[in-house]
């Protein structure tokens, strides 16, 4: 889980859909300058993202069900009409996301206002792998889920953060529209509270 | 604007974020897909995008790329109703018929994604396309009809 150049590498990810419409900039503290107290707080940051209903909803695990929870759906129940997206997590064994989930152009930033209509991006919806299991899960264990090259795609710290960058899905979580509660914080300040995190060590609450 | 839909191209002068289904119905004059909801919750809208079910109400013109569009008005070929079409009446499955165009069009795209569906296979791909004279028995039956004779075919 080491890195060492790489971290004095800045990124900028020019992309027209973030939420904050700026570029992202992927740019880690050198190393060795993060306590593991400021990365235990900056993960305490990133959880509050990962366990948001904006998040957390569609990173279900061995369940192949989307969830509808967060302040404007209630009590947390599965996504409506019977939703599974099998183990293509695309819903390709039934009913694909994409019927009801259309792909937008990247520069139609209205696209989601109207309340209760199907979320769109600019690329296709899809649940989480089963192993980005989230939902109803404690900080510890999805810190130590995201820290695992074998459990969060074999990525390193700075892929994580190009990951954010890229996966135009996750902006989706920032701008949801239709009245629901966006993630908190920015999707900036989840990648930098990422790389803090990552420079520190990876730490988790119990070790 | 240009799209094909039934394998006739036509151009349109509408705004790129226009729902397909209004360019069909108000623009095209191709009344089979419904309006229902507006936000995809019924699927009375369901036509085909290259094969795919897709509900045509949350896609925008401008998002349509060049995807050829099928509606139920070109489901069948010019002398045979397509399997599901002739399952559909053989079982009488419509009473109203307000959804059954998007019914139709959505079970022809599942049999394409799973040939020989369960029942539970069936409620899963089916549930999200809505029948508010309750034709859900039979419109099991149907696909299940139509599945054997597109095995047969």
């Amino acid at each position: 889980m080491k890195f060492t150049a790489s971290l004095c590498l800045a990124i900028a990810v020019a992309t027209g859909a973030l939420a904050e419409g700026a570029d992202l900039v992927i740019a880690p503290p050198a190393e060795g300058s993060v306590s593991k107290q400021v990365g235990l707080e900056a993960w305490a940051r990133i959880y509050e993202v990962a366990s948001h209903p904006r998040c957390a909803n569609c990173h279900t695990g061995p369940s192949d069900r989307p969830m509808w929870s967060g302040p404007t759906y209630g009590k947390a129940r599965p996504h409506g009409m019977n939703i599974r997206a099998g183990e293509s997590r695309i819903g390709a064994e039934s009913l694909l996301c994409s019927t009801c989930h259309t792909t937008k152009a990247e520069d139609w930033e209205n696209a989601n206002e109207m309340p209760h209509a199907a979320p769109r991006v600019a690329m296709g919806w899809a649940l989480a792998p089963v192993e980005a299991h989230w939902f109803g899960r404690t900080s510890e264990e999805i810190c130590a889920q995201l820290r695992d090259p074998d459990l969060n795609g074999g990525r390193d710290v700075l892929e994580i953060a190009e990951h954010l960058g890229h996966d135009l899905i996750l902006h989706w979580a920032w701008a949801p529209g239709g009245g629901r509660e966006p993630a908190p914080y920015s999707l900036q300040e989840h990648v930098d509270d990422i790389l803090i995190w990552g420079v520190a060590g990876y730490p988790c609450p119990d070790t | 604007m240009r799209l094909t839909v039934n394998g006739t191209e036509y151009e349109v002068d509408v705004t790129p974020d226009m729902p397909l289904l209004w360019v069909l119905r108000d623009e095209l004059n191709i009344t089979g897909p419904k309006y229902g909801c507006g936000i995809a919750q019924c699927g009375a809208c369901t036509v085909h995008v290259d094969g795919l079910a897709v509900r045509s109400c949350q896609l925008a013109i401008g998002d349509l790329a060049g995807g050829e569009v099928t509606t139920i008005e070109g489901l069948a070929q010019p002398n045979s109703l397509h399997a599901v079409q002739e399952a559909w009446i053989e079982h009488q499955v419509a009473q109203c018929g307000y959804c059954q165009s998007g019914q139709i069009m959505q079970a022809a795209s599942f049999l394409d994604l799973n040939p020989t569906p369960t029942d539970e296979d069936i409620d899963t791909a089916m549930s999200a396309n809505l029948c508010r004279c309750g034709t859900y028995p039979r419109i099991r039956a149907a696909i299940h009809a139509a599945a054997k004779k597109l095995q047969e075919a």
